[in-house]
Protein backbone atom coordinates (compact mmCIF):
# COMPACT_ATOMS: atom_id res chain seq x y z
CA UNK A 1 0.00 0.00 0.00
CA UNK A 2 0.93 3.22 -0.37
CA UNK A 3 4.24 3.53 1.02
CA UNK A 4 5.05 7.17 0.96
CA UNK A 5 2.03 8.08 3.47
CA UNK A 6 3.56 8.64 6.85
CA UNK A 7 1.89 5.78 8.79
CA UNK A 8 0.82 8.16 11.85
CA UNK A 9 -1.29 10.51 10.06
CA UNK A 10 -2.42 7.26 7.24
CA UNK A 11 -3.95 4.86 9.61
CA UNK A 12 -6.46 6.35 11.75
CA UNK A 13 -6.22 10.58 11.37
CA UNK A 14 -9.15 11.28 13.12
CA UNK A 15 -9.31 8.88 16.00
CA UNK A 16 -5.56 9.68 16.74
CA UNK A 17 -6.32 12.90 16.84
CA UNK A 18 -9.01 12.90 19.31
CA UNK A 19 -7.19 10.42 21.44
CA UNK A 20 -4.27 13.01 21.57
CA UNK A 21 -6.50 15.71 23.29
CA UNK A 22 -7.71 14.22 25.81
CA UNK A 23 -4.36 13.20 26.38
CA UNK A 24 -3.51 16.36 26.74
CA UNK A 25 -6.01 17.00 29.15
CA UNK A 26 -5.36 14.38 31.25
CA UNK A 27 -1.92 15.11 31.03
CA UNK A 28 -1.76 18.18 32.27
CA UNK A 29 -1.15 17.33 35.85
CA UNK A 30 1.70 14.82 34.13
CA UNK A 31 3.23 18.02 32.87
CA UNK A 32 3.08 19.93 35.72
CA UNK A 33 4.60 16.69 37.41
CA UNK A 34 7.69 16.74 35.48
CA UNK A 35 8.21 20.70 35.81
CA UNK A 36 7.80 20.53 39.73
CA UNK A 37 10.52 17.45 39.18
CA UNK A 38 12.61 19.33 37.70
CA UNK A 39 12.48 22.42 40.00
CA UNK A 40 13.31 19.95 42.72
CA UNK A 41 16.39 18.94 41.00
CA UNK A 42 17.35 22.42 39.94
CA UNK A 43 16.65 23.33 43.60
CA UNK A 44 18.89 20.77 44.72
CA UNK A 45 21.54 20.96 42.99
CA UNK A 46 22.16 24.40 41.06
CA UNK A 47 24.76 24.56 38.12
CA UNK A 48 26.84 27.53 37.87
CA UNK A 49 26.30 30.01 36.02
CA UNK A 50 22.33 28.99 35.49
CA UNK A 51 19.46 29.19 37.35
CA UNK A 52 15.32 29.15 36.71
CA UNK A 53 12.05 29.33 38.85
CA UNK A 54 8.33 29.80 37.83
CA UNK A 55 7.95 33.47 37.17
CA UNK A 56 4.48 33.17 39.49
CA UNK A 57 2.18 30.45 40.72
CA UNK A 58 2.16 29.42 37.10
CA UNK A 59 4.55 26.32 36.53
CA UNK A 60 4.30 26.36 32.71
CA UNK A 61 6.37 29.97 32.48
CA UNK A 62 9.41 30.50 33.90
CA UNK A 63 12.12 32.96 34.08
CA UNK A 64 15.52 31.89 33.79
CA UNK A 65 18.75 33.44 34.05
CA UNK A 66 22.41 32.84 31.93
CA UNK A 67 25.62 34.13 33.15
CA UNK A 68 27.77 34.88 30.33
CA UNK A 69 30.12 31.95 29.88
CA UNK A 70 34.00 32.63 31.48
CA UNK A 71 36.51 33.42 29.25
CA UNK A 72 34.60 34.74 26.46
CA UNK A 73 33.39 37.82 25.57
CA UNK A 74 30.36 37.37 27.27
CA UNK A 75 31.90 37.13 30.43
CA UNK A 76 30.37 39.25 33.59
CA UNK A 77 27.12 39.49 31.95
CA UNK A 78 23.55 38.26 33.03
CA UNK A 79 21.03 37.48 30.85
CA UNK A 80 17.07 36.79 31.77
CA UNK A 81 15.14 34.33 30.16
CA UNK A 82 11.52 33.67 30.04
CA UNK A 83 10.60 29.94 29.10
CA UNK A 84 7.34 29.25 28.32
CA UNK A 85 6.12 25.27 28.25
CA UNK A 86 3.79 23.96 26.52
CA UNK A 87 0.77 21.40 27.57
CA UNK A 88 2.91 18.69 25.08
CA UNK A 89 5.85 19.85 26.64
CA UNK A 90 8.32 17.52 27.24
CA UNK A 91 7.51 16.03 23.80
CA UNK A 92 7.29 19.91 22.67
CA UNK A 93 10.30 22.33 23.04
CA UNK A 94 9.51 25.64 25.27
CA UNK A 95 9.22 28.40 24.02
CA UNK A 96 12.46 30.52 24.85
CA UNK A 97 13.48 34.13 24.78
CA UNK A 98 16.01 36.45 26.07
CA UNK A 99 14.61 39.27 28.26
CA UNK A 100 17.49 40.96 28.61
CA UNK A 101 18.03 42.34 24.77
CA UNK A 102 21.22 40.16 23.79
CA UNK A 103 23.80 41.10 20.70
CA UNK A 104 24.66 38.14 19.52
CA UNK A 105 24.55 36.69 15.73
CA UNK A 106 21.94 34.20 16.56
CA UNK A 107 19.57 36.12 18.42
CA UNK A 108 17.27 39.01 16.84
CA UNK A 109 16.09 41.95 18.05
CA UNK A 110 12.98 40.34 19.62
CA UNK A 111 14.88 38.05 21.72
CA UNK A 112 14.35 35.36 19.33
CA UNK A 113 17.10 32.63 19.81
CA UNK A 114 17.98 30.24 16.73
CA UNK A 115 19.17 26.82 18.12
CA UNK A 116 18.32 23.52 16.82
CA UNK A 117 17.47 21.56 19.69
CA UNK A 118 14.59 24.73 20.62
CA UNK A 119 12.97 23.27 17.56
CA UNK A 120 13.45 20.17 15.02
CA UNK A 121 16.36 19.02 16.87
CA UNK A 122 14.49 18.53 20.54
CA UNK A 123 13.83 15.52 22.29
CA UNK A 124 12.09 14.71 25.50
CA UNK A 125 15.32 14.28 27.36
CA UNK A 126 15.63 18.22 27.29
CA UNK A 127 14.87 19.84 30.31
CA UNK A 128 15.21 23.39 31.70
CA UNK A 129 18.91 22.72 33.17
CA UNK A 130 20.00 21.64 29.19
CA UNK A 131 18.67 24.26 27.34
CA UNK A 132 19.68 26.66 29.48
CA UNK A 133 23.46 25.31 29.77
CA UNK A 134 22.77 25.07 25.51
CA UNK A 135 22.22 28.63 25.22
CA UNK A 136 25.01 29.52 27.85
CA UNK A 137 27.38 27.47 24.94
CA UNK A 138 25.81 29.46 22.16
CA UNK A 139 26.77 32.45 23.66
CA UNK A 140 30.25 31.29 23.57
CA UNK A 141 30.21 29.21 20.47
CA UNK A 142 27.68 31.20 17.61
CA UNK A 143 27.01 29.80 14.31
CA UNK A 144 28.00 32.88 11.98
CA UNK A 145 26.66 30.89 9.19
CA UNK A 146 23.04 31.33 9.40
CA UNK A 147 22.70 34.61 11.17
CA UNK A 148 19.74 36.35 12.76
CA UNK A 149 21.93 39.47 13.45
CA UNK A 150 23.86 40.09 10.48
CA UNK A 151 26.18 42.69 12.09
CA UNK A 152 26.82 40.69 15.15
CA UNK A 153 27.59 37.63 12.21
CA UNK A 154 29.76 40.65 10.80
CA UNK A 155 31.76 41.73 14.08
CA UNK A 156 32.49 38.07 15.70
CA UNK A 157 35.62 37.49 13.98
CA UNK A 158 37.35 40.76 15.38
CA UNK A 159 36.61 39.78 19.03
CA UNK A 160 37.93 43.15 20.47
CA UNK A 161 35.87 45.42 18.64
CA UNK A 162 33.15 42.67 19.09
CA UNK A 163 33.59 42.90 23.32
CA UNK A 164 34.05 46.69 22.64
CA UNK A 165 30.46 47.19 21.49
CA UNK A 166 28.78 44.34 22.81
CA UNK A 167 29.70 45.92 26.62
CA UNK A 168 28.28 49.22 25.65
CA UNK A 169 25.27 47.63 24.17
CA UNK A 170 24.69 45.29 27.62
CA UNK A 171 25.41 48.37 29.79
CA UNK A 172 22.65 50.57 27.67
CA UNK A 173 20.36 47.62 27.68
CA UNK A 174 20.72 45.33 30.75
CA UNK A 175 17.95 47.22 32.64
CA UNK A 176 15.28 47.29 30.07
CA UNK B 1 19.37 -17.11 1.68
CA UNK B 2 20.46 -13.94 0.79
CA UNK B 3 17.36 -12.54 2.41
CA UNK B 4 18.83 -12.87 6.07
CA UNK B 5 22.46 -11.80 5.16
CA UNK B 6 22.00 -8.15 6.06
CA UNK B 7 21.08 -8.94 9.35
CA UNK B 8 24.31 -11.01 9.96
CA UNK B 9 26.41 -9.39 8.91
CA UNK B 10 24.87 -6.12 10.98
CA UNK B 11 28.28 -4.19 12.68
CA UNK B 12 27.24 -2.89 16.11
CA UNK B 13 28.83 0.13 17.47
CA UNK B 14 30.10 -0.53 20.12
CA UNK B 15 32.12 1.77 22.38
CA UNK B 16 35.60 1.39 23.46
CA UNK B 17 34.49 0.64 26.89
CA UNK B 18 32.38 -2.23 25.60
CA UNK B 19 34.63 -3.60 23.60
CA UNK B 20 37.18 -4.05 26.51
CA UNK B 21 34.96 -4.58 29.24
CA UNK B 22 34.04 -7.90 30.93
CA UNK B 23 31.19 -9.75 32.41
CA UNK B 24 30.77 -9.26 36.45
CA UNK B 25 31.66 -12.40 38.56
CA UNK B 26 28.11 -13.50 39.96
CA UNK B 27 27.32 -13.38 43.55
CA UNK B 28 26.42 -16.60 44.55
CA UNK B 29 26.88 -15.99 48.63
CA UNK B 30 25.62 -13.45 51.05
CA UNK B 31 27.49 -10.64 49.91
CA UNK B 32 25.73 -7.71 49.59
CA UNK B 33 26.36 -4.37 47.77
CA UNK B 34 25.07 -1.07 49.01
CA UNK B 35 23.42 0.84 46.55
CA UNK B 36 22.78 4.71 46.95
CA UNK B 37 18.54 5.21 46.47
CA UNK B 38 19.68 8.37 43.97
CA UNK B 39 21.57 5.82 41.96
CA UNK B 40 18.91 3.20 42.11
CA UNK B 41 16.72 5.85 41.35
CA UNK B 42 18.36 7.17 37.95
CA UNK B 43 18.28 3.39 36.79
CA UNK B 44 14.90 2.56 37.43
CA UNK B 45 13.42 6.41 36.10
CA UNK B 46 11.95 7.47 33.18
CA UNK B 47 13.96 10.05 31.35
CA UNK B 48 10.94 11.52 29.41
CA UNK B 49 8.52 11.68 32.73
CA UNK B 50 10.88 11.39 35.10
CA UNK B 51 9.18 8.77 36.94
CA UNK B 52 9.31 5.47 38.06
CA UNK B 53 9.41 2.94 34.67
CA UNK B 54 5.85 1.74 34.09
CA UNK B 55 5.21 -0.82 31.57
CA UNK B 56 9.06 -0.12 30.41
CA UNK B 57 10.07 -0.59 26.88
CA UNK B 58 13.59 -0.90 25.49
CA UNK B 59 14.68 0.34 22.37
CA UNK B 60 16.02 -2.78 19.94
CA UNK B 61 19.01 -1.29 18.74
CA UNK B 62 20.57 0.99 21.75
CA UNK B 63 18.57 -0.53 24.91
CA UNK B 64 17.57 2.65 26.27
CA UNK B 65 14.05 2.25 28.27
CA UNK B 66 11.19 4.30 28.53
CA UNK B 67 8.14 4.03 30.07
CA UNK B 68 5.26 2.69 27.18
CA UNK B 69 2.89 5.77 27.23
CA UNK B 70 5.94 8.05 27.58
CA UNK B 71 8.19 6.80 24.26
CA UNK B 72 4.93 6.07 22.33
CA UNK B 73 3.87 9.68 22.58
CA UNK B 74 7.57 11.23 22.05
CA UNK B 75 7.95 9.00 18.89
CA UNK B 76 4.49 10.42 17.87
CA UNK B 77 5.01 13.93 18.52
CA UNK B 78 8.12 13.67 17.51
CA UNK B 79 11.35 12.58 15.33
CA UNK B 80 11.21 9.26 14.82
CA UNK B 81 14.79 8.61 17.11
CA UNK B 82 15.52 7.74 20.29
CA UNK B 83 15.27 10.55 22.51
CA UNK B 84 18.27 9.37 24.03
CA UNK B 85 20.99 9.01 22.01
CA UNK B 86 18.79 10.04 18.24
CA UNK B 87 19.44 6.37 17.37
CA UNK B 88 16.34 5.80 14.30
CA UNK B 89 13.53 4.50 15.64
CA UNK B 90 11.24 3.39 12.07
CA UNK B 91 8.21 2.41 14.10
CA UNK B 92 6.54 1.11 17.52
CA UNK B 93 8.14 -2.33 16.08
CA UNK B 94 12.01 -0.60 16.79
CA UNK B 95 10.89 -1.22 20.61
CA UNK B 96 10.14 -4.34 23.06
CA UNK B 97 8.33 -4.86 26.00
CA UNK B 98 10.37 -4.93 28.76
CA UNK B 99 8.97 -7.37 31.42
CA UNK B 100 11.68 -8.43 33.43
CA UNK B 101 12.52 -4.80 34.43
CA UNK B 102 9.18 -3.98 35.39
CA UNK B 103 9.49 -7.26 37.66
CA UNK B 104 12.84 -5.94 38.98
CA UNK B 105 11.36 -2.78 40.01
CA UNK B 106 7.95 -4.43 41.42
CA UNK B 107 10.59 -6.31 43.88
CA UNK B 108 12.82 -3.46 44.33
CA UNK B 109 9.49 -1.48 45.63
CA UNK B 110 6.59 -3.75 46.17
CA UNK B 111 4.40 -1.25 47.82
CA UNK B 112 4.60 1.08 44.53
CA UNK B 113 1.48 2.31 44.67
CA UNK B 114 1.94 3.86 47.83
CA UNK B 115 5.33 5.10 46.86
CA UNK B 116 3.34 7.15 44.37
CA UNK B 117 1.07 8.21 46.46
CA UNK B 118 3.30 9.90 48.91
CA UNK B 119 5.12 11.43 46.13
CA UNK B 120 2.27 12.91 44.84
CA UNK B 121 1.65 14.48 48.69
CA UNK B 122 4.72 15.84 48.61
CA UNK B 123 4.32 17.64 45.09
CA UNK B 124 1.04 19.05 46.38
CA UNK B 125 2.48 20.14 49.71
CA UNK B 126 5.10 22.02 48.41
CA UNK B 127 3.36 23.23 45.46
CA UNK B 128 0.65 24.54 47.79
CA UNK B 129 2.76 26.56 50.38
CA UNK B 130 4.46 27.84 47.53
CA UNK B 131 1.44 29.80 46.57
CA UNK B 132 0.39 30.17 50.19
CA UNK B 133 3.67 31.69 50.97
CA UNK B 134 2.94 34.49 48.38
CA UNK B 135 -0.74 34.90 48.83
CA UNK B 136 0.60 35.73 53.00
CA UNK B 137 3.34 37.64 51.79
CA UNK B 138 1.62 39.82 49.20
CA UNK B 139 -0.62 40.90 51.59
CA UNK B 140 2.30 41.77 54.55
CA UNK B 141 4.72 42.80 51.94
CA UNK B 142 2.29 45.45 50.66
CA UNK B 143 1.62 47.27 54.15
CA UNK B 144 5.33 46.97 55.05
CA UNK B 145 6.80 48.33 51.75
CA UNK B 146 4.55 51.39 52.24
CA UNK B 147 5.32 52.35 55.41
CA UNK B 148 9.03 51.81 54.78
CA UNK B 149 9.15 53.15 50.93
CA UNK B 150 10.70 56.60 51.81
CA UNK B 151 13.70 54.90 53.71
CA UNK B 152 14.17 52.41 50.77
CA UNK B 153 14.22 54.39 48.25
CA UNK B 154 16.89 56.85 49.06
CA UNK B 155 18.97 53.55 49.81
CA UNK B 156 18.24 51.89 46.79
CA UNK B 157 19.40 55.14 44.62
CA UNK B 158 22.73 54.84 46.41
CA UNK B 159 22.87 51.15 45.68
CA UNK B 160 21.89 51.28 41.85
CA UNK B 161 24.05 53.90 40.95
CA UNK B 162 27.67 51.62 43.00
CA UNK B 163 25.85 48.47 41.20
CA UNK B 164 26.27 50.70 37.64
CA UNK B 165 29.83 51.63 38.42
CA UNK B 166 30.51 47.86 38.70
CA UNK B 167 28.88 46.35 35.59
CA UNK B 168 31.29 47.56 33.59
CA UNK B 169 32.33 43.38 32.69
CA UNK B 170 35.45 43.28 33.45
CA UNK B 171 36.86 41.02 36.18
CA UNK B 172 38.19 43.71 38.22
CA UNK B 173 35.61 45.70 38.89
CA UNK B 174 33.75 42.75 39.85
CA UNK B 175 35.84 41.63 42.51
CA UNK B 176 35.68 45.05 44.42
CA UNK B 177 32.24 45.31 43.46
CA UNK B 178 31.68 41.99 46.30
CA UNK B 179 32.21 44.89 49.34
CA UNK B 180 29.26 46.17 48.22
CA UNK B 181 26.84 43.28 48.40
CA UNK B 182 26.75 43.94 52.01
CA UNK B 183 24.82 47.30 53.03
CA UNK B 184 27.68 49.84 54.10
CA UNK B 185 28.51 53.62 53.63
CA UNK B 186 29.50 52.63 50.05
CA UNK B 187 31.85 55.57 49.86
CA UNK B 188 34.41 53.73 48.48
CA UNK B 189 32.22 53.71 44.93
CA UNK B 190 32.15 57.61 44.43
CA UNK B 191 35.68 57.92 42.68
CA UNK B 192 34.58 55.63 39.60
CA UNK B 193 34.21 58.05 36.67
CA UNK B 194 31.58 55.78 35.47
CA UNK B 195 28.92 56.36 38.43
CA UNK B 196 28.06 59.60 37.80
CA UNK B 197 27.23 58.66 33.93
CA UNK B 198 25.33 55.66 34.57
CA UNK B 199 22.99 57.42 37.48
CA UNK B 200 22.32 60.62 35.21
CA UNK B 201 21.95 58.79 32.04
CA UNK B 202 19.23 56.43 33.03
CA UNK B 203 17.65 58.52 36.02
CA UNK B 204 13.90 57.15 35.26
CA UNK B 205 15.02 53.39 35.62
CA UNK B 206 16.56 53.99 38.82
CA UNK B 207 13.38 56.23 40.37
CA UNK B 208 11.30 54.04 39.06
CA UNK B 209 11.45 50.91 39.64
CA UNK B 210 12.43 50.11 42.99
CA UNK B 211 9.12 51.37 43.86
CA UNK B 212 6.37 49.62 41.90
CA UNK B 213 5.11 47.66 44.58
CA UNK B 214 4.24 50.67 47.17
CA UNK B 215 2.96 52.84 44.70
CA UNK B 216 0.01 50.70 42.29
CA UNK B 217 -1.33 48.92 45.21
CA UNK B 218 -3.44 46.32 42.81
CA UNK B 219 -3.15 42.97 44.23
CA UNK B 220 -1.80 41.36 41.03
CA UNK B 221 1.11 43.23 40.52
CA UNK B 222 2.23 42.89 44.15
CA UNK B 223 1.17 39.27 43.48
CA UNK B 224 3.98 38.51 41.04
CA UNK B 225 6.41 40.90 42.62
CA UNK B 226 6.36 38.76 45.89
CA UNK B 227 7.08 35.33 44.52
CA UNK B 228 10.00 37.03 42.56
CA UNK B 229 11.37 37.48 45.25
CA UNK B 230 10.86 34.60 47.16
CA UNK B 231 12.60 32.91 43.95
CA UNK B 232 15.47 34.96 44.87
CA UNK B 233 15.80 33.49 48.05
CA UNK B 234 15.23 30.13 46.86
CA UNK B 235 17.34 29.99 44.11
CA UNK B 236 20.83 31.35 45.58
CA UNK B 237 21.29 29.62 48.52
CA UNK B 238 25.01 28.45 48.18
CA UNK B 239 26.03 25.31 50.17
CA UNK B 240 28.80 25.33 52.32
CA UNK B 241 30.94 23.17 49.92
CA UNK B 242 30.59 25.39 47.07
CA UNK B 243 30.93 28.54 49.01
CA UNK B 244 34.76 27.51 50.20
CA UNK B 245 35.97 26.12 47.12
CA UNK B 246 34.97 28.86 44.24
CA UNK B 247 35.17 31.85 46.16
CA UNK B 248 35.43 34.31 43.65
CA UNK B 249 33.19 33.21 41.60
CA UNK B 250 30.28 33.20 43.79
CA UNK B 251 31.40 37.05 44.59
CA UNK B 252 31.05 37.25 40.86
CA UNK B 253 27.69 35.70 40.71
CA UNK B 254 26.68 37.98 43.58
CA UNK B 255 27.59 40.93 41.50
CA UNK B 256 25.70 39.89 38.41
CA UNK B 257 22.82 39.27 40.49
CA UNK B 258 22.83 42.82 41.51
CA UNK B 259 23.69 44.30 37.79
CA UNK B 260 20.66 42.94 36.32
CA UNK B 261 18.66 40.28 38.00
CA UNK B 262 16.11 41.91 39.89
CA UNK B 263 15.47 45.57 39.23
CA UNK B 264 13.44 45.65 42.17
CA UNK B 265 16.13 44.27 44.41
CA UNK B 266 19.53 46.00 43.22
CA UNK B 267 21.16 44.84 46.45
CA UNK B 268 21.79 41.61 47.98
CA UNK B 269 22.31 40.38 51.97
CA UNK B 270 24.10 37.54 53.04
CA UNK B 271 23.24 35.62 56.08
CA UNK B 272 23.91 32.68 57.94
CA UNK B 273 21.53 30.59 59.77
CA UNK B 274 22.87 28.41 62.57
CA UNK B 275 20.24 26.63 64.83
CA UNK B 276 19.36 28.42 68.18
CA UNK B 277 21.84 27.52 70.57
CA UNK B 278 19.64 26.40 73.54
CA UNK B 279 16.18 25.26 71.71
CA UNK B 280 17.99 23.60 69.50
CA UNK B 281 20.72 20.82 71.56
CA UNK B 282 21.71 17.77 69.99
CA UNK B 283 18.53 15.47 71.38
CA UNK B 284 16.32 17.77 69.59
CA UNK B 285 14.76 15.27 66.75
CA UNK B 286 15.43 17.86 63.68
CA UNK B 287 19.15 18.27 65.30
CA UNK B 288 20.10 15.00 65.22
CA UNK B 289 18.49 13.89 60.88
CA UNK B 290 19.99 17.56 60.23
CA UNK B 291 23.79 16.07 61.76
CA UNK B 292 26.53 18.23 60.11
CA UNK B 293 23.89 20.33 57.91
CA UNK B 294 22.35 22.90 60.13
CA UNK B 295 24.46 25.50 59.36
CA UNK B 296 23.07 27.01 56.02
CA UNK B 297 24.12 30.16 54.22
CA UNK B 298 22.26 32.16 51.25
CA UNK B 299 22.11 35.59 49.82
CA UNK B 300 18.82 37.36 49.28
CA UNK B 301 17.24 40.78 48.63
CA UNK B 302 16.52 43.14 51.62
CA UNK B 303 12.92 42.62 50.90
CA UNK B 304 12.47 39.41 52.07
CA UNK B 305 10.45 38.63 55.03
CA UNK B 306 11.35 36.08 57.86
CA UNK B 307 7.80 34.57 56.60
CA UNK B 308 9.73 33.80 53.59
CA UNK B 309 12.85 32.55 55.21
CA UNK B 310 11.21 30.45 57.73
CA UNK B 311 9.23 28.95 54.71
CA UNK B 312 12.59 28.51 52.54
CA UNK B 313 13.90 26.69 55.46
CA UNK B 314 11.01 24.25 55.78
CA UNK B 315 10.90 23.80 52.20
CA UNK B 316 15.08 23.70 51.92
CA UNK B 317 15.46 21.30 54.69
CA UNK B 318 12.48 19.06 53.79
CA UNK B 319 14.04 18.10 50.58
CA UNK B 320 17.31 17.43 52.18
CA UNK B 321 16.76 15.10 54.21
CA UNK B 322 13.63 13.84 52.44
CA UNK B 323 14.16 9.88 53.29
CA UNK B 324 15.58 9.91 56.72
CA UNK B 325 12.85 12.71 58.06
CA UNK B 326 10.07 11.33 60.03
CA UNK B 327 6.61 12.04 58.87
CA UNK B 328 5.98 14.17 61.54
CA UNK B 329 8.25 16.42 60.52
CA UNK B 330 7.72 17.01 57.35
CA UNK B 331 5.76 20.20 57.69
CA UNK B 332 8.02 22.31 59.86
CA UNK B 333 7.57 25.47 61.62
CA UNK B 334 10.18 27.84 62.21
CA UNK B 335 10.66 30.56 64.95
CA UNK B 336 14.28 33.13 63.58
CA UNK B 337 16.06 35.00 66.03
CA UNK B 338 18.86 37.70 65.39
CA UNK B 339 21.34 38.38 68.26
CA UNK B 340 22.60 41.54 68.62
CA UNK B 341 24.22 40.79 71.24
CA UNK B 342 25.91 37.36 72.05
CA UNK B 343 23.54 35.76 74.83
CA UNK B 344 20.25 37.85 73.45
CA UNK B 345 18.11 36.19 71.18
CA UNK B 346 15.26 38.37 69.86
CA UNK B 347 12.38 36.60 68.37
CA UNK B 348 12.18 38.38 64.66
CA UNK B 349 8.17 38.87 63.66
CA UNK B 350 7.18 37.50 60.30
CA UNK B 351 5.94 40.60 58.32
CA UNK B 352 9.67 41.93 59.45
CA UNK B 353 12.23 42.29 56.36
CA UNK B 354 15.22 41.59 56.49
CA UNK B 355 16.24 45.76 55.64
CA UNK B 356 14.33 46.59 58.42
CA UNK B 357 16.24 43.28 60.46
CA UNK B 358 19.11 44.63 59.66
CA UNK B 359 18.35 48.38 60.47
CA UNK B 360 17.34 48.05 63.85
CA UNK B 361 19.79 44.99 65.13
CA UNK B 362 22.74 44.51 62.98
CA UNK B 363 24.78 47.76 62.52
CA UNK B 364 28.04 46.21 61.65
CA UNK B 365 29.48 44.89 58.49
CA UNK B 366 29.56 41.24 58.12
CA UNK B 367 27.05 38.87 57.52
CA UNK B 368 23.90 38.75 59.23
CA UNK B 369 23.34 35.78 61.67
CA UNK B 370 20.37 34.35 62.68
CA UNK B 371 19.40 31.81 64.06
CA UNK B 372 16.20 29.24 64.07
CA UNK B 373 14.21 26.73 66.24
CA UNK B 374 12.07 24.39 65.40
CA UNK B 375 8.08 24.57 66.59
CA UNK B 376 6.42 21.38 67.75
CA UNK B 377 2.99 23.11 66.72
Amino acid sequence: MAQNINPHYASSSNPAKQSEDTIKLKDNHAVSKRLQKELMELMRCSDKGISAFPESENLFKWIGTINGPLETVYAGHKYKLSLEFPNSYPYAPPVVKFMTPCFHPNVDTCGLICLDILKDKWTALYDVRTVLLSIQSLLAEPNTQSPLNQQASYLWPNQAAYKKYLDEFYNKHKDS
Amino acid sequence: MSSTEPSQNKTWELSLYELHRTPQEVITDATEIAVSPRSLHSELMCPICLDMLKKTMTTKECLHRFCNDCIITALRSGNKECPTCRKKLVSKRSLRPDPNFDLLISKIYPSRDEYEAHQELVLAKLSMSHSQASLVNSITEGIKLQSQNRPQRSRKNHDESSNASNSNGNVETVQNGSNSATPKDGTSSSGNPAQSGQSTSNPASVRSTPSPVPSNVSSVSKNTSTTKRAKSVLTSERSEESESSDGRTEGENSMDTEGEGEPLNPNEIELVFKPHPTEMTGDNQLMRALCDNSVRYLKTTPNASVDHLSKYLAMRLTLDLDAELPEALRLLNFCIYVAPSPGQFVLLAGSQTLRQIIDKFWKVNKPLEMFYSWKKT
